[in-house]
């Protein structure tokens, strides 16, 4: 028997928080089940998997060409998550731990080759205290598709495989402490679900952080772009300081950060972002969806890795198109979407490129 | 899982990318109600500012400037003096000499940082004194083991071993070394690692290359490379003589430059289109100037990169080991800005109407809280100087082994993050909303 009406009023209250009518919590729950947490398993999954294959490999039961098929995978399941990169792996350094980019000084050769001469015979716990740079897809990269390095050679092999290994043993043990973090109980996912939490008052806070981290990854893709086009630099193409210019990745990574931004606003079954525009707002969902079909069609119409494109004028042209394009989606984000949806962006610190 | 507070969660907003090395970033336009946030913008409340005691900030913040520049050129101008000392008599002495001379010259330039950020005069006219870190072997010799950046064209230019530079399809004539040929070759090529101006061009040809990695030593480049004639090392040397004159005069010559721009009574420079907008509109730009050096600059790309990557290469000051001081006199500067003091390399100090009294006036709690976190931040970075002063220098704190040392750093870091908070928090009792300090795409 309740007799205060006080107590009686906060439960109301509360009731009414949990209600499921909320459409900023419908989204950000749907968004959770649908695209977060099924990327953040590939993820792990794929990690897994770049584990076994380095083992493999270095006990001569994989080829190289198996292996960098691994490798592509962990990658992209990695460049899939940048749209994504809310929670856990935002925070702890544990993003630098995965890759260390940009690169300008080639310190992933440096720390490499210094590493393995302190320690030729290099363990995973020593590789969990060294230097970032040398723990993650960025040194794996190196060592599966460097030209400085021949794998197919025994004794290169004998010198560069523990350290293959314990990358990927460190790679597969950061990957399943983040999902799990996700999936614990009162963890990330459902700090997303249910409000408020420790990290969320109410579920207006975690659409905005979603919102926010998408747009805040769509800028980070005109960076990717943008910097190897030497849009910072004079206009005077720098194709080392592309993403994954090793294994000639760079656009590849492009698609899959695109298709998870892509996803945030449509959500898996039309329920993302998109769901919180009333009908009234119909031409700008319209405006949006032609904005990601015409950068994802310029990016699939692509038909040579960026380093090739970067060396003759047509391709620098199409780059250069890509880039405008993918500024126009970044752009409709950050001003009308955030503003038709009350959420402040506050400007950012890459703007006036 | 900690709930964040409100500060830390508006810089995430923006700093979600991977971190970068860089050392100039797009101008940043600082006005009230910037574009992307404009339509979505709270409705405006009667500001707390009164115009008067605002302006009067404002105008003391740009002495301040003053007076900081001030310092730093003329403190340039005895460098100056001391190379040309060095040049006419190359010993240990002269070198050393020199070398102290560029440290003293360090001490005012650091505090000059903090009116970068926010105030676009400063930081367009920055990379050509301060961009860092740089791929050597462009200007001289270097050793064997030597890494640049890939793909940098003028990473092994050497200009002081060639009269002519062949930089991907392009020749250029570098026979004579002038201060304007210098500053054209800054980003050769479209590289941002080639920098042939400013201060630590000068610090390489008075250190040499710091080739002691994560051990104790620094730079140590013999007297003797610029002697002419008998005992001569280095080879080159009319070259190297005249690339040092000339770096030393562009330096001045730059110094000199921005204290016009700061002076009282020129209605063309900086400091009269400063004063001529609103109260709000300069606090804003100094209150971003102090969070954005504290936060993407100092805590970010001059401590968190070098410390995650134990990568002596993103060290500061790193031919001379002075990185310590660096950052001393750079957390100095936020804490000037705010305090309105200034102690000026004559040991005279700088006083007047403070950001620190406005806010104490609309809150007194928000006020002391960023006095202690200044002052918190101060002793974490003095602890860089100690360390320093007992053997142990920055690029030996960073190293893979050294757990106590990385602790001395991540403190230092861990500091700026809460005063940036605390700076964030003052600036809304000032109804200065949406700061958003530059991050430099860095996550804490």
């Amino acid at each position: 028997m309740i007799r205060s009406p006080l107590t009686l009023a906060l439960l109301s209250l509360a009731l009414a928080a949990c209600s499921p009518v909320d459409p900023q919590q419908a989204v950000s729950s749907a968004l959770t089940d649908g695209v977060l947490l099924p990327a953040y398993s590939s993820w792990a999954e794929a990690n897994g998997q770049l584990a076994q294959s380095g083992q493999a490999f270095c006990a001569d039961g994989q080829t190289l060409s198996d292996a960098r098929q691994a490798f592509l995978a962990a990658q992209s399941a990695w460049a899939g998550l940048q749209p994504l990169q809310i929670g856990p792996l935002a925070e702890g350094n544990r993003a630098w731990q995965v890759q260390f980019w940009p690169d300008k000084k080639n310190l992933v050769a440096r720390q490499v080759q210094a590493l393995l001469k302190s320690k030729p015979a290099l363990t995973p716990a020593d590789l969990d205290k060294a230097s970032v740079v040398v723990q993650g897809l960025t040194a794996y990269e190196y060592l599966v598709y460097d030209p400085t390095i021949d794998l197919a050679n025994a004794e290169q092999k004998a010198r560069y495989c523990p350290l293959l290994v314990a990358i990927g043993q460190h790679q597969r043990a950061l990957a399943a402490d983040v999902l799990e973090r996700w999936q614990a109980k009162d963890g990330m996912a459902a700090q997303l679900q249910g409000f408020p939490n420790q990290r969320y008052a109410e579920a207006a806070e975690a659409v905005a952080e979603l919102l926010r981290t998408q747009v805040s990854a769509l800028d980070g893709l005109k960076k990717k772009l943008g910097t190897p086009l030497g849009r910072q630099s004079k206009g005077q193409p720098q194709p080392y300081q592309a993403e994954a210019w090793r294994s000639q990745a760079s656009l590849a990574n492009l698609a899959a950060g695109l298709a998870s931004a892509e996803r945030i606003w449509r959500g898996a079954e039309q329920d993302g972002i998109q769901a919180l525009l009333g009908s009234e707002r119909n031409e700008l969902k319209e405006r949006i969806d032609a904005a990601y079909s015409d950068t994802r069609q310029r990016l699939a119409a692509l038909q040579r890795p960026l380093g090739e494109l970067l060396g003759d004028q047509a391709g620098r042209g199409e780059l250069n198109a890509l880039y405008d394009s993918l500024n126009a989606l970044h752009r409709l984000h950050e001003t009308e979407l955030a503003n038709s949806l009350g959420i402040q962006m506050g400007f950012n610190a890459h703007d006036g490129d | 899982m900690i709930r964040m507070p409100l500060a830390s969660a508006s810089l995430l907003a923006i700093a979600i990318s991977l971190a970068g090395c860089g050392e100039d970033k797009a101008p940043v336009s600082q006005t009230p109600a910037p574009a992307a946030s404009s339509a979505s913008a709270p409705v405006a409340v009667a500001s707390q500012i009164d115009e008067a005691a605002g302006k009067a900030v404002v105008s003391h913040y740009a002495d301040l400037a003053l007076a900081v520049f001030s310092d730093a050129a003329s403190t340039g101008k005895a460098l100056q003096g001391a190379i040309d000392a060095l040049l006419a008599n190359p010993t240990d002495a002269t070198l050393q000499a020199a070398r102290e001379a560029w440290l003293a010259a360090r001490v005012p330039y650091m505090q000059s940082e903090v009116f970068r950020f926010g105030n676009a005069v400063v930081d367009d006219w920055e990379g050509q004194l301060n961009a860092w870190p740089l791929d050597e072997g462009l200007i001289d010799y270097v050793a064997a083991d030597y890494q640049h950046a890939l793909g940098n064209p003028g990473a092994t230019a050497n200009i002081i071993a060639n009269t002519e530079l062949q930089v991907g399809e392009d020749k250029l004539d570098v026979t004579t070394i002038t201060p304007q040929l210098l500053a054209s070759l800054n980003e050769l090529g479209g590289s941002e690692a080639n920098v042939a101006t400013g201060y630590h061009a000068i610090e390489f040809m008075l250190w040499g290359q710091d080739l002691n990695g994560s051990n104790p030593g620094a730079g140590a480049r013999p007297a003797t490379d610029f002697v002419v004639g008998e005992g001569a090392t280095g080879g080159n040397n009319e070259r190297r003589r005249a690339f040092l004159k000339a770096a030393g005069e562009l330096l001045v010559s730059d110094l000199d430059a921005m204290v016009v721009q700061w002076q009282a009574g020129n209605a063309d420079n900086y400091r009269a289109s400063l004063q001529a907008e609103s109260a709000e509109n300069g606090l804003r730009k100094m209150l971003f100037g102090m969070g954005s050096l504290s936060l993407g600059e100092l805590a970010g790309e001059r401590m968190k990169v070098a410390l995650e990557a134990n990568s002596t290469e993103d060290e500061h000051d790193c031919f001379s080991d002075n990185t310590h001081n660096s950052h001393f006199y750079n957390g100095k500067g936020i804490r000037n800005v705010y305090l309105g003091e200034y102690q000026k390399v004559d040991g005279t100090t700088l006083t007047g109407p403070s950001l620190s009294s406005l806010v104490a006036k609309v809150g007194a709690a928000a006020d002391s809280a960023l006095q202690a976190d200044l002052a918190a931040t101060e002793a974490k970075l003095q602890a860089l100087v100690a360390s320093a002063a007992n053997g142990q220098h920055f690029d030996q704190l960073i190293g893979a082994d050294n757990a106590a040392g990385q602790q001395i750093v991540r403190d230092a870091i861990a500091a700026l993050v809460k005063q940036t908070g605390a700076i964030e928090q003052a600036a809304g009792k000032l109804n200065i909303g949406d700061l958003n300090p530059d991050t430099a795409d860095h996550t804490f």
